[in-house]
């Protein structure tokens, strides 16, 4: 699902060399965990694999079609494939949740009388179904977090990708949402979680990718926190 | 369609203040606009007007040969009419016009001489027509009137230039504006943006209620134009012709429809091209 090939990606304005040479594959299907600490290169690796940025060196594969030849309307129809959660979630605040999920839909084009059952089956999904009518304002952080997730699966993507998606949140939130990350996985979604919660690593135990300082220094398929 | 209408109208009302900026400077643009065409249109007649009267005078000797004259002027041809007027009727039309040279005449007599009159196709031909008549034997001397006309079209044509220096100065004031009003419309849904273009909305779908935008403020711009233009010219149309009954000016309303629909033109291609130009550079720095 996602290949990178001897990928380093430097900022320009600051000199920062924010990966440095990294190998791997992701296979369709797999839930993998990225670690690392802050600045170690995880939100880069988001960033690259979403063509919001390109890499400096090397070629990054999603599907395996190189984001390098792709030109303005294929990224976009690039990003459609894609399921994307934030730490911070991005919520619009002044849609209810429906209509922050029906959002990624009007957004994509999907014909309006597809909308009510794509969003209630995604809501059903994270377990935000009676909460529909509800304003980001008047839900609690993981309540918000399960929206975003709602909203980054109503397209059906083969690919999910949360970066710090448990950032804001308490263990028992935070578990609730790896859960639900786990269940999208389970519908053959692939998943890549960047996050440097030790705890929810351990206990919910995939495949872990460890960065440091741009380099790719851990690959552990049995999984388990270790910088 | 109704979901970018509704975004282009919230993105209008809530830049109160630049929407409105770039609205008076639009309008104040294509009233001047309309102005100035329609000054030219009413001078450029007014001058075709006094182009048909202008002619040439040539005052002849007594006992010229008036016939072998007016046969040789006929045959030039930039001549359009000429005509030879007897000293009597010079008389009676100057004391038509000016009761007093009655009175004149009674002391000391006719003073007129027999006149050619000579009416040219082009007023740019009169010097020509007019230095021809003077080689001929039997004239004394030689008037006429074009130079008034060539300076009033050498003062039309400066402030023709004038005015559409101003005006395209006011247009470009109305590009910046929008430029302006679109990219503060854009950073103020800078995170709406943000979340669309990650879940894969194409340019196109996030730029349409920026151009929505732009053509709204064209339209309602040239609408409100189109508005004070015309009545306000109608007003002063009738009162100058009242005024000045010889001036004759525009009044056709087909000629004022067509140029409110030009104006219109104007205003919406200003609008679109000031919100393709702005949303396509702020998604660009984005990327």
């Amino acid at each position: 699902m996602i290949q990178f090939h001897h990928v380093s990606l430097e900022y320009p304005v600051t000199r920062t060399l924010a990966l440095d040479d990294v190998n791997l594959h992701i296979k369709k299907g797999e839930f993998v965990y990225l670690v690392g600490h802050s600045g170690a290169g995880k939100s880069s690796f988001m960033s690259l694999v979403l063509k919001r940025s390109l890499p400096s060196k090397g070629e990054v594969y999603v599907a395996g079609e190189p984001l390098r030849r792709f030109r303005g309307g294929r990224t976009a129809m690039h990003r459609r494939r894609i399921g994307m959660i934030f730490q911070d979630n991005q919520l619009l605040p002044h849609l209810s949740s429906a209509d922050n999920v029906a959002f990624a839909l009007r957004v994509t084009g999907v014909p309006r009388r597809e909308w009510d059952e794509r969003v209630s089956g995604a809501l059903k999904l994270v377990g935000l179904d009676h909460k529909k009518h509800a304003l980001p304002v008047q839900l609690s952080q993981g309540e918000q977090q399960r929206v975003a997730i709602a909203r980054a699966i109503v397209s059906e993507p083969p690919l999910l990708l949360a970066d710090e998606p448990t950032g804001n949140l308490d263990p028992e939130n935070s578990r609730d949402i790896l859960k639900v990350l786990q269940n999208v996985n389970l519908r053959g979604t692939t998943v890549v979680v960047a996050t440097h919660a030790r705890d929810l690593v351990e206990t919910f135990r995939h495949r872990t990718l460890t960065l440091r300082r741009g380099r790719l220094v851990r690959d552990d398929p049995y999984g388990g926190y270790a910088l | 369609m109704t979901y970018h209408l509704r975004q282009a109208w919230l993105a209008m009302r809530g830049n109160l203040t630049a929407t409105l900026a770039t609205l008076t400077t639009m309008v104040l643009a294509l009233v001047m606009l309309g102005f100035v065409v329609l000054l030219t249109l009413n001078v450029d007649r007014a001058l075709s007007q006094l182009e048909s009267q202008v002619e040439v005078a040539a005052f002849l000797r007594d006992g010229a040969d008036t016939e072998r004259i007016l046969s040789s002027i006929q045959d030039l041809p930039q001549v359009r009419e000429a005509t030879v007027v007897r000293k009597d009727a010079v008389l009676a039309e100057m004391q038509r016009d000016y009761p007093y040279v009655r009175e004149a005449a009674e002391l000391a007599g006719n003073p007129f001489p027999d006149t050619l009159r000579v009416r040219v196709a082009r007023v740019a031909d009169t010097t020509t027509v007019a230095g021809a008549v003077r080689k001929l034997d039997g004239v004394e001397s030689v008037e006429y009137g074009a130079g008034y006309v060539e300076r009033a079209a050498r003062v039309l044509d400066a402030v023709r230039v004038a005015g559409y220096v101003l005006v395209a100065l006011l247009l470009a004031g109305t590009l910046f504006n929008i430029l302006n009003a679109v990219r503060v419309a854009m950073y103020a849904r800078r995170a709406e943006i943000n979340v669309m273009r990650l879940l894969g909305a194409t340019r196109g779908f996030i730029r349409l209620p920026y151009l929505i935008e732009g053509l709204l403020l064209g339209v309602l711009g040239a609408a409100l134009a189109g508005a004070l233009l015309v009545p306000g010219y109608e007003a002063l149309a009738s009162r100058l012709t009242v005024l000045v009954p010889s001036l004759p000016m525009l009044q056709d309303r087909a000629v004022l429809a067509q140029l409110v629909g030009t104006l219109a033109g104007l205003g919406v291609l200003v609008g679109l091209v000031g919100s393709v130009v702005a949303s396509g550079r702020y998604l660009r720095e984005l990327e």
